[in-house]
């Protein structure tokens, strides 16, 4: 939040316009900036979210078009820019700011134990038992939130077993989502389990945060977004990260998720200045005032190096450098997100099997497939 | 119904000073007024939103679509219905327990001769003035095994929070201890509506029945209850409208979607999910699917209310 | 003999012990988690969660400092005052006067309009958002305090008409049949004699609709941008996003917006009492 303060501060310095930021709570932005822009009371500028969520709002007339702002079309990838293009072809948003996930680890326990950053999964479930062998509690998640055993967990876990490409046939239905691959992710899945706190189902994700931060865990597995709070002031760890790693003989992924890109308000009553500002943020130099100051572990979606030197986007930056990345599974099978939340929590309590858990899914997929 | 004495109904019934409606407007359209412009008028056009599919710049009329979704979609009817039985254990518990208590609490605090009266109704309202987002955060710690079994254990109390799972996290108790949290809070306020009602009974009546011989528990539930039954009958009807518009405790402590498994899920953050926000964060709100929740459950409290409100509101 | 005796349990059944015991055992349910709420606020960040239970290992107060510190804070407490006053004064009076009207006139009219009021309580008031946004974009009051007034006057009104038309109808006749036969105006009859007898149930309203207006948080969030027009709970979800999970501080801010609440409280239920005793005199 001063993040954005401290951007916009930054922009009146260069340009002479001020832009009022009107901060909302996380978890009514989706629900007050629709009802806002509904009203016809919109903000001029807001987030985006990706794929269809985010499209959506473009197809209600809410977003001005971004094709034709300078530096859209060349200042990021195609992967960058297809969060953000609706089914028309039409660019919704600047592409902003990507997350990742990873497996958060306490340096001091590694030491203390001996252990290495596991390069396989197995060796990954190997360093689990250890730890749990020397009485530690090895990770830390929980499923009372719900969203991050999926987002980060599972969808951290997916780019390693198949491409980008491969998911766009899960979605078109040119593969079925129980067949082996997928089995295997569910079945490696379930792997975790005992590895999660005996209360797991109690714990909701500032819980996880808290007890890998008071030093009770010695792993936790969550997005590139929670390490400036992990590896702050407010705890005395020392934090390491590394990738959820793939089983032997596959590739190693990297999920990298287009999170979020700033879109202007096709009824703003200054269209000027907000494609000014989407203009600016678009380009090299904007991206760079702007990597500076957005919060530690949101990854800048434009294609150029913009990471301040020795940052921690430049480590996280370096951990994907070469390996093939992919976005969020669900994100455009947006009826699954609640199906594969529930099929998780009940495999985590011993309810379901992998193989129950996929044929629900895949069922239900080719059920939405067939409307 | 108060008896009234014969002077006082004859007055009524006298022409001359029992106006008409067209007296009687002028009293009452301030508040319609303001009712019709801000709530009625904007409500009722929203229900008509049920109609509807899509927002703002494309909506659509679909008739009655949205209700056939509402009700035949596996997977809308199956939340719709997980809901509408949740609620209703959730609303069993605040009519049973939050006012039986009330009434008990009211009972106690009407006796002229006890002291501190005006302390007691004071502590048990304190709890109400507190925002939900808190007093919620605070049981959810007390429940937490992760937190609260180890400081429990010292004292031998962990078998009170219910551990591996806790009380919260599993789908088989999380609803009774939402309703619980729920309860606690708000037991205030119908303590406060019979202690109203209480107070309005006219003393002679007690102290007649108390020099005829009637034990206190006799005078309470011959002449106290009786007496107060419309007030029941309002508080029922309080109780039902509100429990099944509730949304904040479930929201602060088990999040939206009504965690573990749906167990906790209320029309309330049903209509929520699918109405306003949209599932988070990949969902998209079908305000035409809300509306459809809404009316459907706005037509069944309606048949709730009416009969209830007939029964113990008596007729003239 | 026999009459020392009877004084004397008299006296004992007038301490009412079993009672006060029952009311001590739900204080004490009542006040335990207020009591938690109150210690967690004077711990540091991690504390909360590595001693809930207990008090602080080293008591804080830059919780409240920060408080303190930022003088924005005493704007917002000073807008949801008169949010909540305006409001609850409005609800009371235009709400008594309808439900004056509606307990004396009986016909199917009056049923049909009162039972119009009493299904406002049916439906969440959410639904109507986008509606409420139009309607204050045209009056031009977006923005403001005066955006929030009529919504919570709506809000307020069915659940005012409902207990308090149940409330006046259940009034002995005879007490005010005096003044009719004086030739009293019935507007007169209305403020001289049924609202002091109804001031139980005006502050049974009251309350009833206090809690909500205060920790309202949709229409504000909604409504209202400017920073010298936000209320409490409003400015603490900014302040809750920047400590997303700085809960002691959080707390802090939350407890102390209780303060006003409870406050308002003891004034109504001042009331309350000084009504009861009036009635009792009266009747």
């Amino acid at each position: 939040m001063e993040q954005v303060s401290a951007l916009l501060a930054k922009y009146e310095e260069l340009t002479g316009v001020k832009i009022v930021f009107q901060p909302t709570t996380s978890t009514q932005y989706n629900a007050t900036l629709r009802a806002q822009l509904d009203g016809g009371i919109g903000p001029d500028l807001f987030y985006s979210r990706t794929c269809e969520a985010g499209a959506e709002l473009y197809e209600n007339g809410f977003n001005v078009v971004c094709n034709d702002i300078p530096g859209v079309m060349e200042n990021f990838t195609d992967v960058a820019r297809s969060g953000f293009t609706a089914d028309d072809g039409n660019i919704f948003a600047v592409p902003f700011a990507a997350v990742s996930h990873f497996v958060y680890y306490n340096k001091a326990i590694f030491a203390e134990n001996n252990i290495e950053i596991p390069a396989t999964f197995e060796d990954f479930l190997a360093v689990c038992q250890q730890l749990k062998d020397a009485g530690i509690q090895p990770l830390s998640n929980g499923i009372a939130d719900n969203w991050d055993i999926l987002e980060c967990v599972l969808c951290g876990m997916i780019p390693n077993y198949i491409t980008a490409e491969e998911r766009v046939a899960y979605e078109k239905g040119e593969r079925k989502l129980n067949d082996e691959t997928m089995l295997r992710v569910f079945t490696d899945f379930s792997k975790l389990v005992p590895y999660l706190p005996e209360a797991f189902a109690s714990i909701d994700n500032d819980n996880a945060n808290v007890m890998f931060g008071l030093g009770q865990s010695a792993m936790l597995i969550d997005g590139s977004w929670s390490y400036g709070t992990l590896a702050g002031d407010d705890y005395d760890i020392e934090v390491g990260f590394f990738p959820i790693p793939a089983p032997a003989g596959l590739t190693q992924g990297f999920s990298l998720h287009p999170d979020f890109g700033i879109a202007g308000n096709a009824a703003s009553t200054h269209p000027e200045e907000v494609k000014a500002f989407l203009t600016w943020i678009a380009s090299v130099e904007g991206a760079t005032e702007a990597a500076k100051v957005i919060p530690e572990g949101f990854l800048p979606l434009i294609n150029a190096d913009v990471a301040p030197e020795g940052s921690i986007i430049s480590a996280m930056n370096a951990v994907g450098e070469g390996k093939p990345s992919d976005m969020r599974f669900v994100w455009n099978m947006r009826t699954l997100y609640d199906p594969m939340v529930e099929q998780l929590n009940a495999i985590c309590r011993g309810e379901q099997t992998p193989e129950g858990a996929v044929d629900a899914i895949n069922a239900l997929w080719e059920a939405e497939l067939a409307k | 119904m108060m008896a009234k004495s014969k002077t006082a109904q004859a007055f009524q019934g006298s022409k001359s000073i029992k106006p008409g409606g067209v007296y009687w407007v002028r009293y009452i359209l301030p508040a319609l007024a303001f009712y019709v412009v801000f709530m009625a008028y904007p409500m009722l056009d929203s229900v008509r939103l049920s109609l509807y599919e899509g927002t703002a710049g494309v909506r659509q009329y679909v008739g009655f679509a949205n209700y056939v979704r509402l009700f035949t979609d596996e997977v809308v009817s199956k939340r719709f219905w997980n809901a509408f039985g949740n609620n209703w254990i959730f609303f069993a518990y605040h009519m049973i327990l939050q006012n039986a208590l009330g009434i008990t609490f009211a009972a106690i605090l009407t006796n002229r001769t006890m002291k501190g009266r005006q302390f007691y109704q004071t502590l048990i309202f304190i709890p109400c003035t507190v925002a939900v987002l808190v007093t919620g955060y605070l049981f959810k710690m007390m429940m937490n095994p992760l937190w609260s079994k180890a400081p429990l254990a010292k004292i031998g109390l962990d078998f009170m929070i219910h551990s591996p799972q806790g009380w919260l996290g599993d789908p088989g108790t999380a609803l009774s201890a939402v309703s619980l949290v729920s309860v606690w809070q708000w037991v205030g306020i119908p303590t406060m509506m019979f202690v109203a009602a209480f107070q309005g009974i006219d003393d002679d009546l007690i102290e007649a029945a108390s020099i005829e011989g009637a034990t206190p528990w006799q005078q309470f539930t011959r002449i106290r209850i009786p007496l107060i039954v419309p007030v029941i009958g309002m508080v029922a009807i309080m109780t039902f409208v509100s429990n099944f518009n509730a949304f904040d405790v479930v929201f602060a402590m088990e999040t939206l979607d009504g965690a573990p498994n749906y167990s906790t899920d209320l029309i309330g953050t049903l209509f929520y999910r699918y109405g306003v926000a949209g599932q988070h964060p990949v969902g998209i709100p079908e305000p035409g699917v809300g509306s459809a929740i809404s009316t459907s459950i706005f037509c069944m409290l309606l048949c709730g209310v009416i009969p209830v409100l007939v029964k113990t509101q008596g007729k003239e | 003999m026999a009459k020392e005796k009877k004084t004397r349990s008299l006296k004992i059944m007038n301490m009412h012990i079993p009672y006060h015991i029952i009311m001590i055992l739900w204080s004490f349910i009542a006040m335990f988690p207020m009591w938690f709420l109150f210690v967690n606020t004077f711990k540091v960040k991690k504390e909360i969660y590595t001693n809930f239970f207990g008090l602080p290992s080293k008591w804080t107060l830059q919780n409240y400092q920060s408080l303190m510190a930022s003088s924005d804070f005493f704007v917002y407490f000073r807008n949801s005052f008169l949010v909540v006053v305006i409001s609850l004064f409005m609800i009371l009076f235009v709400g008594s006067l309808a439900a004056f009207a509606l307990a004396h006139w009986r016909s199917k009219t009056s049923r049909v309009i009162y039972f119009f009021f009493v299904i406002g309580m049916m439906l969440p008031i959410k639904i109507a958002t986008i509606r409420l946004i139009q309607i204050m974009k045209t009056l031009g009051t977006l923005n403001s305090l005066f955006s929030l007034y009529p919504v919570y006057i709506a809000m307020g009104l069915p659940t005012a008409v409902f207990i308090l038309t149940e409330f006046i109808h259940g009034l002995p006749g005879e007490l005010y049949e005096a003044g009719y036969m004086d030739g009293a105006g019935r507007f007169r009859i209305y403020y001289q004699i049924v609202i002091p007898l109804i001031r139980p149930a005006l502050a049974t309203v009251a309350i009833y609709n206090l809690v909500p207006i205060w920790n309202d948080l949709w229409f504000p969030l909604i409504f209202i941008t400017k920073e010298s027009q936000k209320t409490v709970l409003l400015a603490v979800t900014r302040l809750q996003g920047q400590y997303s999970t700085d809960w002691p501080k959080v707390l802090t801010i939350l407890a102390m917006s209780a303060l006003p609440v409870i406050t308002l409280y003891l004034l109504m239920s001042k009331q309350f009492v000084k009504g009861l005793t009036a009635g009792a005199v009266k009747g």
